[in-house]
């Protein structure tokens, strides 16, 4: 009682602080003076730089050093544009959660001119909450709906950058369609032959089912093998071949293709058909090396799981080393999408053209001199780079896609196709975050800790309790 | 010390060896990371994520520095930054928080109950929600980008303050205050040459804890920093690790060895007090 | 002499009390208080998403209904209890039997300054990196601890850490405890190094043992300082966050999300629903306060509180006597 006494005390002398406190205002008013003058000092100091003639500030918020990168790029190889520009690059990794709050503030001041977004939180910006602040293509200056067509762009990733009035405010450089990516020597010891066809045949290729894809999968087990890691490796072609995204007028919807997950996940593990691990652990880069509990055919993945996480845990750097050259890609039994970035210039921004020149340089320019010709050869960096796969099937089909990783096969093959059965249409801006509850709550119901209909139920309270969704 | 009893003796040497057994069981358990960071420092991205926890060092330093310096890390400007932020910051806490709980133990004021009320209910305010209001506030006011919008806050440091209070209560005895005024000593002065000699057991334990806090800060700095040549040492690191599909693993553990050396460094210079136990500073009645 | 004694008496010192509180007043008022009072009035409103208006709800309390029928809510703060209770029991102990070893007098142990240096020194490394330590240390199915299990036959085949509820509390409980026993050790042993060594040269005298010292002497001189650790593991403990965070984003099936992962989550990820985890924050806030004033009652100083009461009595007595002159 003493205690709750004092503590109203507490709340009284902060009441009377805020209500007289005179000459602490004054300090505070004092300080925030002096911070405000040292302020507009800066603000002359730029502004007579730019009246000298010399440089505009363009403001760029990224996640990782790679679309900075890029725009250095391109003030290199332009110096009338590097005359008139120059770079305010803040970069923010994701992974302490810390580039949207900071994001969101400076888009909220206004002062941010360009901006990156990945694949997992992009929706936002396009479609969702953050969408008011994203400049369409057109008003920056570019061509839009023309250049798509002519660099034959991939329609997932224009899906996904189109806004609610059908106006598209932001694209990739990068396309991140998916295709099976599996061992050359497990192939041919399960199906006979190492061929992309047959492989693909084997799994049921563009079949939309997965009936042929656990066949293979029995036939694989008798020969002492797995046919993916863990489940992790299946969601996201299950996440993309449903026919609705999880909220449909604003309510949670389980699509009945994503509720299968379910069951895939529990035949996989009730059978055997995997080590059970899960991505982005030290089990699952071993299966990479193959050095995990027993053999794994393939993983689910774009060209960046090649290069970035499979390339560099394959135990090897040539081929014989390792996993190194025995690898190969095939159509995968559902087409799917998994990251990427996306660039968006902002309404505030004051320097709309200049943005635009570079937005247009990076997603949509196919020349040999244009980011995406560079990103796809691997020669951003200069000669002998890593390639990818990128935003724009034109370039791809003038550009070289072998890798001796790949004992020599053109991967460009498979991803081009692959590029175009991805969907963009069934996503929202919550994804993120409801995929998380979904995965644990199937890991839960494969584990055997919880019934199929607890796991749906639990999920459904998750999504209310922290979403402030209710279910259909 | 004494061996009175013979018969007392083999319980006494059981007992030592039953406390170097835990002793020397928890040092394994406290060097373990630090092991696991410096072999990790010398090996390859790809060996770390085939087996993140080895004793064997690998061959992979220099590259792993090499990737450190190509990327966004610059040692020197981030550990010149952390050190200001950190080192200020540490000594205005530690300083003002001593004075504070200075002001509660040794003089009676009218609000002096409801101040110390107000204190610990600042210490119970959960610090994920109201951090919202702060870098809001920070941004109206135009702190940042400034140095002083991380340092002067640690001025009101609730826990150091509530620390000090308890640490004085019983270690403070008021005759020494009392008789310094007696020989004219002003205020201010018995404050600075006679009460914070004999704290500083306590001050220097809340050195290391303030020290330590701030060094490793992230969250704060990161949204509050956003010119490049301000960033702190766990930001350059944090940096390294932005891009979960390629993360180079060497360099973000050697950049982790970087970031912790100067704490150590702090952490032995003030050790010498909690160990040694400089215990009321000589002045012994 | 005398002469200023009675200057000593007659002249205040009440007014050195506010200046040498006025530092931590004035950057509290500018830095502190704003934060916190848009916290509480946050609560109150519809704040959520960025960059959208904000007003003032029509039922002033629905956020705060809607957050205590939260199941989530409910769970996180029964997880937050559940943790906290499991690493701190251990945590004092082991820190109060460490202490005890370090200045005691009789049987002192070699390289002591040694061991106090490196128990601490978990509390070093940033959070991040210890829980990427413990996810590789606990893989699976080859992870360390399981190689570990099933070559020694304590287990048939690899455990699972990652889906097992029990298995990643007390996995998060066992790193909170490693990383803060140095921390609370260090706090208590610099408390016993406050005591006079008069007091325990008069023991020696005495001859008291050193349980008798320890319990008698080290122990009632150590409750104020035995109080801010309470207090503050306690505050630490229910605002829980990075490990239960880093380690397994609170999962498995919520089991490490703490209250605090919980209103980070309502506030920053998701919807970002500011006014909702204000409203959180302040029940916490709330509970905290409570569970804190429990332990200065239980702790309280009854003698000095008597003192005060019987200095108030005498005070009152004496006025009476005045006003009856």
């Amino acid at each position: 009682m003493k205690k709750a006494l004092s503590l109203l005390a507490a709340l009284s002398l902060m009441a009377s602080f805020t209500a007289c406190g005179g000459d602490t205002s004054e300090t505070a008013d004092t300080q925030s003076e002096a911070s405000s003058s040292s302020e507009a000092a800066t603000d002359e100091s730029s502004e007579e730089s730019t009246s000298d003639g010399s440089k505009i500030k363009l403001n760029v918020y990224a996640f990782t050093d790679e679309v900075p990168n890029m725009i250095k790029k391109f003030m290199d190889t332009h110096p009338d544009f590097a005359a008139k520009y120059e770079m305010n690059d803040t970069q923010i990794p994701t992974t302490d959660g810390l580039y949207q709050p900071a994001l969101d503030q400076a888009l909220a001041d206004g002062s941010v001119d360009l901006f990156a977004a990945e694949a997992a939180f992009v929706l936002k910006y396009t479609q969702g909450e953050a969408s008011k602040y994203a400049a369409p293509y057109e008003d920056l200056g570019i061509d839009v709906n023309q250049k798509i067509k002519d660099a034959e762009i991939a329609q997932y990733t224009v899906d996904i950058g189109t806004n609610p009035d059908g106006k598209v405010v932001a694209l990739g450089y990068q396309a991140t369609g998916g295709a099976f990516i599996y061992r050359r020597s497990i192939a041919k010891d399960a199906f006979g032959a190492d061929d992309p066809a047959t492989v693909s045949a084997a799994i049921g290729g563009g079949t939309q089912s997965w009936d042929k894809f656990y066949e293979a999968a029995e036939q694989l087990k008798g020969k002492g093998y797995g046919i993916v890691s863990g489940d992790g490796d299946i969601w996201h072609a299950v996440e993309n071949s449903s026919d609705q995204g999880w909220i449909v007028n604003d309510k949670l919807h389980i699509d009945p293709k994503r509720e299968a997950f379910l069951d895939l996940s529990k035949q996989l593990m009730d059978n055997d058909y995997h080590n059970d691990t899960t991505d982005w652990t030290d089990d699952w880069y071993a299966d990479m090396a193959g050095t995990g509990s027993k053999g794994i055919l393939g993983f689910f993945g774009p060209a960046w799981l090649i290069n970035y996480t499979i390339g560099k845990n394959c135990g090897g750097s040539a081929v014989g080393e390792g996993t190194y050259g025995d690898w190969a890609v095939c159509e995968p039994p559902i087409g799917f999408f998994w990251g990427g970035t996306w660039l968006l210039g902002t309404n505030d921004s004051q320097n709309k053209e200049a943005v635009g020149e570079i937005i247009e340089w990076i997603t949509l320019n196919t020349e040999e001199d244009g980011l995406q010709y560079m990103w796809a050869n691997g020669t951003f960096n200069g000669e002998g780079g890593t390639k990818d796969a990128v935003a724009s099937n034109v370039v791809m089909k003038k550009s070289d896609g072998t890798l001796d990783f790949l004992g020599g096969q053109d991967m460009f093959d498979a991803f081009v196709p692959a590029n175009n059965y991805a969907n963009g249409k069934n996503l929202t801006q919550y994804d993120e975050k409801i995929n998380s509850f979904w995965r644990d709550q199937v890991r839960m119901y494969t584990s055997g800790q919880k019934s199929r209909e607890d796991a749906i139920a639990d999920f459904k309270q998750s999504v209310l309790d922290e979403l402030d969704i209710e279910a259909e | 010390m004494s061996k009175n009893a013979p018969g007392k003796n083999k319980w006494t040497v059981a007992y030592t060896v039953f406390q170097y057994i835990v002793c020397i069981l928890l040092t394994c358990l406290s060097l373990l990371p630090f092991i696991i960071m410096i072999v990790n420092a010398t090996r390859s991205s790809a060996q770390i994520q085939a087996h993140a926890i080895s004793f064997l060092p690998g061959t992979n330093f220099s590259a792993n520095m090499k990737v450190l310096t190509t990327k966004t890390f610059h040692p020197l400007t981030g550990f010149f930054n952390s050190a200001i932020i950190a080192v200020s910051a540490t000594f205005l806490s530690v300083y003002f928080s001593t004075m504070t709980a200075y002001s509660i133990v040794a003089y009676d004021w009218k609000f002096k109950k409801a101040f110390f009320a107000l204190i610990m209910a600042v210490l119970m305010i959960p610090t994920q929600v109201s951090s919202i209001g702060f870098y809001q506030f920070m941004y109206k006011i135009n702190m940042t980008n400034n140095f002083l919008a991380l340092i002067l806050p640690a001025i009101a440091a609730p826990a150091t303050v509530f620390f000090m209070r308890q640490y004085m209560i019983p270690a403070l005895p008021m005759s020494i205050v009392q008789s310094a005024r007696i020989d004219g000593a002003s205020e201010f002065r018995t404050f600075n040459q006679i009460v914070i000699p004999m704290c500083k057991p306590g001050m220097a334990t809340q050195a290391i804890f303030t020290f330590v806090t701030q060094w490793n800060n992230l969250f704060m700095p990161m949204i509050l920093l956003t010119e490049k040549d301000k960033w702190t040492m766990p930001m350059m690191v944090s940096q390294l690790s932005g891009d979960m599909y390629k993360t180079e693993y060497g360099a973000v553990y050697l950049g982790l060895l970087l970031t912790v050396l100067p704490i150590f460094v702090i952490y032995f210079i003030l050790s010498k007090y909690i160990i040694a136990g400089v215990a009321l500073g000589g002045v012994k009645e | 002499m005398s002469g200023s004694q009675k200057h000593l008496k007659g002249m205040s010192y009440a007014k050195y009390g506010y200046l040498f509180a006025l530092p931590f007043i004035l950057i509290f008022l500018f830095f502190t208080l704003y934060p916190t009072i848009y916290t509480m009035i946050l609560g109150f409103t519809d704040a959520q998403g960025v960059g959208n208006t904000t007003s003032f709800l029509e039922e002033p309390f629905e956020n705060f209904r809607r957050i205590l029928t939260n199941n989530t809510f409910i769970t996180s703060l029964k997880n937050t209890v559940i943790l906290w209770m499991l690493n701190f029991i251990p945590q004092i102990t082991l820190a109060m039997v460490l202490t005890a070893w370090f200045t005691a007098r009789r049987i002192t142990i070699k390289g002591q300054g040694f061991f106090k240096v490196l128990f601490y020194m978990p509390n070093i490394i940033t959070a991040a990196t210890i829980a990427i330590l413990f996810n590789a240390l606990f893989g699976y199915p080859n992870g360390p601890v399981n190689d570990f299990l099933v070559s020694t036959g304590l287990k048939e085949s690899s455990v699972n850490f990652f889906v097992s509820k029990t298995g990643s509390q007390l996995i998060v409980a066992f790193i909170q405890f490693w990383i803060w026993y140095g921390n609370t050790m260090i706090v208590l042993i610099s408390g016993v190094l406050g005591i006079s060594p008069d007091i325990y040269e008069a023991a020696d005298i005495d001859g008291a043992n050193g349980l008798q010292i320890f319990f008698r002497i080290t122990i009632p001189n150590l409750k104020t300082v035995l109080l801010y650790t309470l207090v503050t593991s306690l505050i630490g403990g229910l605002n829980m966050f990075d490990i239960p965070k880093l380690y397994l984003r609170g999962g498995p099936d919520n089991a490490t999300k703490t209250v605090s992962v919980f209103i980070y989550d309502l506030a920053f990820t998701g919807k970002q629903q500011f006014a909702r985890a204000a409203a959180a924050s302040m029940l916490m806030f709330i509970i905290i306060s409570l569970c804190s004033a429990f332990l200065f009652w239980l702790l309280r100083d009854k003698e000095a509180i008597a003192l005060e009461k019987m200095k108030k009595q005498e005070m009152k007595e004496k006025r009476k006597g005045m006003s009856g002159l």
